[in-house]
C-alpha cells in the first residue's frame, strides 16, 4: 500500500513517527501551516515556521524516505489577531518557492469579518500563484461554515477542481461533491471521522475526488490513520486499486496541479542517509 | 521574435526521416537541421523532386522550419569521408552537389544550405574561394552558410570571415558557426564569436565541446557556457534556426534528444533571467526560488550566476543577498553559500554572517555549502575547525571542505584526535576521513 498523506502536521511529530509512517506505505506528505497551539504573537513567528516547514522537515523526512511538500497560508484562527494578520504580506514571497504545493489552511473558525478578509485575499494569491488551495472547515458551527466556505470559493473565480475542502462528515460531504470541489476526511482516535465511517461514505459517494488523511498534530491523533483506513476498505470488499485512488493517485492528482510536486524522495544531499546525520544520530 | 530550437538529422542517422521528424516534433523542437544523405532525401534520386515536395508538406504540417546541411560522410565517395571537398581537384562534384542543395532548400522553404571548406594545405586557399563562387553563382539564389570546421582549410571565424571579404562580401555568402567548435578552436568563446558574426549568421549548430578535441558532446560534458551562447544570440537579434548537432549519437537519438532540450530550456531560462535581474534587480526575489523548478540538477550554479548579476548592478547587493538567504529555502540558502565564493568577497563581514548562520543548522547541505572558498578566506580560525568537526559529526565527507589540507593547524588535529578518542572510549567507530586527517599529520 503506498500512501500520500494529503494532511499531516509533522513538526509536531517525533522521528518514531516518521519510522512507523514509512514502514507503514507513507512515501509522501503535505503539510500544511496552521495554529500552533499556543498562539503566535508576532509575524516573525510565522516566517520561522515557514522556513521550517521548507527546510528542517522536509530535510528531517528525507532521512526516512518521505517527500515533504508543504501548504501555507494564515490560518483562520489566527487571521483574529492583528498582530498576525500582517503575515499576508510576506506570504507571496514564499508561495513562490519549490515544495509549496498549496495555499493552505485557510477557510473559518469563528466566522469573523477578519476571517473573511483573510480568506478572500488567500485565494487570491492561490489565483495568482497558480497553486491549488487547502481549506479548513470549522469545529463549530460547521454546516453553515462549509456553506459559507463554498460560497465564498464561488465568488473567487477559483476553479472548484483547484480547491479541497477538509474535515468533512456527514452533514457537509454532499455540498462539497455537489460544489465539484475536492473532498478531505480527517481520520481521528476521537472527533471528526474514524475508519468505518470513512469506508461508509466511501460506499456512499465513491472514491473520486475523496482524500484521507491523518491531519496528525500535537493533539492526541495517529499518523498511521491513513493505512488503517485503507486496510478497513480491503476488509469491507473494496479492490486494491481503489485503496490506491483515495490514498495515493487523488492526492497526486489535487496536489499535482501547482506542478510543483517532486515525488522521489528528497535527496539527503552532501551525505549518504545511510551514513548518518544529525536526525539519524549516526550509525544506523 | 526570437530564435528556433532545432535538432540535426544526422544524430538520426539510425531512423527513418519522416520517423525522426515526428520524435524532434513531439519532444517540442520547432525546427530541424536536415542533412541531406544516402537515407535522408537522397539528392540524387530518381524521384529527388518529388520527395522533396511530400518532405515540404510533411515539415509544414509538423511547424518545424529548416535548413539544409551537407556534410554527410560517404555521400559523394563511399571510401573516402566527405571527398570530394570544395579543396580537392575535382571539387566540381562537391560544386554540384552544393547546387543540389540549394535546389532543394527553395523547394523546402529552407533558410539557407550549410557547407564547410574541406581538409586541406593553405595553399588550396585560392582553388576553395573559386569553388565557393561557383556555388554562389550556380543553381537558385539561396543564402549559404560556410561553417568553420575543425581541421580543415577555414576552421575559425576569422578565416571565414576572411575568405568572404576576399570574394567582395557577397551578400549570399554567410556564416553557419558551431559553438561546440568555437570552444575547440576559437581564440574567443562562443558568446564573443556570435558578436563577432552579428548579421552575418545564418545558422547555428549547438552542441558541448572541450578546448582543441574536435568531438561533439552533450550540453554539460565540456566547457561551452550555453545559457551566455544563447544570450549572445538574443543579443545580436538573431532569428534563424540553432540546431543541436550530435551526429555521434543516433543510437540513442530519442533520449539525447529529450536531454538536449531540457538543457537548452533550462539555459534559456537562465539567460532570460539573468538579463531581467540586469535589468531590475528586484525581480531576483522571484527568480532564485524559481530557478529549483527551471533549470533543476544545475540550480545551484543557476542560482550563482543570478547573484553574481545581481552583486553587479543592485544599490545594496549586501542587504540583498542578505534577504535571499533570510528567506530562502534550504536550497536557496545552499545557492547563496556556493555564491559567497564568487561575489562574498565584496562585503566579507555579511557573509561570514551567513557561513555562521549556515554552520549552526543541522542539515548536512547547508553545512557543506558553507565551508566553501569563501570560510575558507574569511572565516575565524575557530569557527571553520568547529565546521570540520561538524563535518566528522554529521558524517559529511570531509571532500566538501574546501582548503582542508592546506589549512589544517596542530589546534584541528587535536580537536579531531580527541573526538576519535571519545568515540573509541564509547565502543563506536571512527570515521574514516578523520583517520585519514591524522595519518597525514603523523
Amino acid at each position: 500500500m503506498r500512501i500520500f498523506d494529503p494532511h499531516i502536521h509533522m513538526t509536531s511529530r517525533t522521528t518514531d513517527d516518521y519510522e512507523a509512517m514509512r514502514d507503514a506505505g507513507v512515501r509522501a506528505l503535505v503539510e500544511p501551516a496552521f495554529w500552533l497551539g499556543q498562539p503566535r504573537t508576532n509575524v516573525g513567528s510565522f516566517v520561522d515556521y515557514f522556513d521550517s516547514l521548507l527546510g528542517w522537515e522536509r530535510f528531517r523526512a528525507a532521512q526516512f524516505g518521505i517527500a515533504h511538500h508543504c501548504a501555507l497560508a494564515l490560518n483562520p484562527k489566527e487571521a483574529n489577531d492583528p498582530r498576525c494578520a500582517e503575515v499576508l504580506d510576506v506570504l507571496p514571497r514564499y508561495l513562490a518557492k519549490d515544495g509549496v504545493v498549496a495555499v493552505g489552511e485557510v477557510g473559518y473558525d469563528s466566522m469573523t469579518p477578519e476571517e473573511d478578509d483573510a480568506f478572500a485575499r488567500q485565494l487570491e494569491l492561490a489565483l495568482r500563484h497558480d497553486l491549488p488551495v487547502l481549506v479548513h472547515t470549522p469545529h463549530r458551527d460547521k454546516q453553515a461554515g462549509t456553506q459559507r466556505t463554498l460560497d465564498v470559493v464561488r465568488e473567487s473565480g477559483l476553479a472548484p477542481h483547484r480547491v479541497l475542502v477538509d474535515h468533512l462528515n456527514e452533514t457537509t460531504v454532499k455540498m462539497v461533491a455537489d460544489a465539484g470541489c475536492w473532498m478531505g476526511f480527517s481520520v481521528y482516535p476521537d472527533t471528526k471521522m474514524d475508519e468505518e465511517r470513512m469506508v461508509a461514505l466511501l460506499a456512499e459517494y465513491g472514491t473520486e475526488r475523496m482524500l484521507v488523511n491523518s491531519a496528525a498534530d500535537w493533539g492526541r491523533s495517529d499518523p498511521l490513520k491513513t493505512r488503517k483506513t485503507g486496510l478497513a476498505m480491503l476488509d469491507a470488499g473494496f479492490e486494491e486499486s481503489d485503496v490506491d485512488t483515495v490514498l495515493w493517485r487523488n492526492p497526486v492528482e489535487f496536489y499535482g496541479q501547482s506542478g510543483r510536486l517532486a515525488l522521489e524522495a528528497v535527496a539527503a544531499g552532501a551525505v549518504d542517509a545511510a551514513t548518518g546525520s544529525s536526525v539519524l544520530r549516526g550509525e544506523r | 521574435m526570437t530564435f528556433d530550437l532545432g535538432y540535426g538529422t544526422n544524430g538520426f542517422a539510425n531512423h527513418r526521416l519522416d520517423d525522426a521528424l515526428a520524435v524532434i516534433a513531439d519532444l517540442g523542437y520547432t525546427a530541424v537541421a536536415l542533412t541531406l544523405d544516402h537515407h535522408h532525401l537522397d539528392p540524387f534520386a530518381a524521384d529527388v523532386v518529388k520527395q522533396t515536395d511530400r518532405l515540404a508538406a510533411r515539415l509544414h504540417e509538423l511547424g518545424l522550419r529548416v535548413v539544409v546541411e551537407t556534410g554527410a560522410r560517404y555521400l559523394l565517395d563511399p571510401r573516402r569521408k566527405h571527398h570530394p571537398t570544395l579543396v580537392s581537384s575535382d571539387q566540381e562534384v562537391r560544386i554540384d552537389f552544393l547546387m543540389r542543395a540549394k535546389q532543394i532548400a527553395v523547394a523546402l522553404g529552407a533558410d539557407c544550405v550549410s557547407f564547410w571548406s574541406g581538409v586541406g594545405s593553405a595553399d588550396a586557399w585560392d582553388h576553395l574561394k573559386s569553388g565557393v563562387a561557383a556555388v554562389l553563382e550556380s543553381g537558385p539564389s539561396v543564402p549559404i552558410g560556410l561553417e568553420p570546421e575543425p581541421g580543415m582549410v577555414v576552421e575559425r571565424l576569422d578565416q571565414a570571415l576572411r575568405l568572404r571579404a576576399e570574394l567582395g562580401n557577397p551578400d549570399l555568402l554567410r556564416i553557419t558557426l558551431d559553438v561546440g567548435h568555437c570552444v575547440a578552436v576559437e581564440p574567443q568563446d562562443a558568446a564573443a564569436c556570435i558578436r563577432q558574426a552579428g548579421d552575418l549568421l545564418v545558422n547555428v549548430q549547438l552542441d558541448d565541446m572541450l578546448p582543441r578535441v574536435h568531438e561533439h558532446l552533450e550540453f554539460g560534458e565540456g566547457q561551452l557556457d550555453l545559457p551566455a551562447t544563447l544570450a549572445a544570440l538574443t543579443d545580436i537579434g538573431y532569428t534563424g534556426v540553432a540546431a543541436v548537432e550530435l551526429p555521434r549519437h543516433s543510437h540513442a537519438a530519442p533520449d539525447v534528444a529529450a536531454r538536449a532540450l531540457r538543457a537548452l530550456r533550462a539555459a534559456r531560462w537562465l539567460a532570460d533571467a539573468e538579463r531581467a535581474v540586469r535589468a531590475d534587480p528586484g525581480v531576483i526575489d522571484t527568480l532564485f526560488p524559481a530557478a529549483g523548478r527551471a533549470v533543476g540538477a544545475g540550480q545551484d550554479a543557476a542560482r550563482v550566476r543570478l547573484l553574481t548579476a545581481f552583486a553587479d548592478v543592485s544599490d545594496d547587493p549586501v542587504d540583498g543577498v542578505t534577504r535571499l538567504y533570510r528567506y530562502g529555502t534550504s536550497a536557496e540558502r545552499r545557492g547563496v553559500l556556493r555564491g559567497l565564493a564568487e561575489m562574498g568577497d565584496r562585503a566579507p563581514a555579511a557573509g561570514v554572517a551567513l557561513v555562521e548562520d549556515a554552520l549552526r543548522s543541522n542539515e548536512t547541505d547547508l553545512v557543506a555549502a558553507a565551508l566553501g572558498p569563501f570560510a575558507t578566506r574569511h572565516l575565524g580560525r575557530h569557527a571553520w575547525r568547529h565546521g570540520v568537526l561538524k563535518c566528522l559529526f554529521m558524517g559529511i565527507p570531509l571532500t566538501v571542505v574546501d582548503g582542508l589540507d592546506r589549512h589544517s593547524d596542530a589546534e584541528l588535529l587535536r580537536m579531531v584526535a580527541a573526538f576519535a578518542d571519545e568515540r573509541r572510549a564509547a565502543g563506536r567507530p571512527v570515521p574514516a576521513d578523520a583517520l585519514a586527517l591524522l595519518g597525514k599529520a603523523s
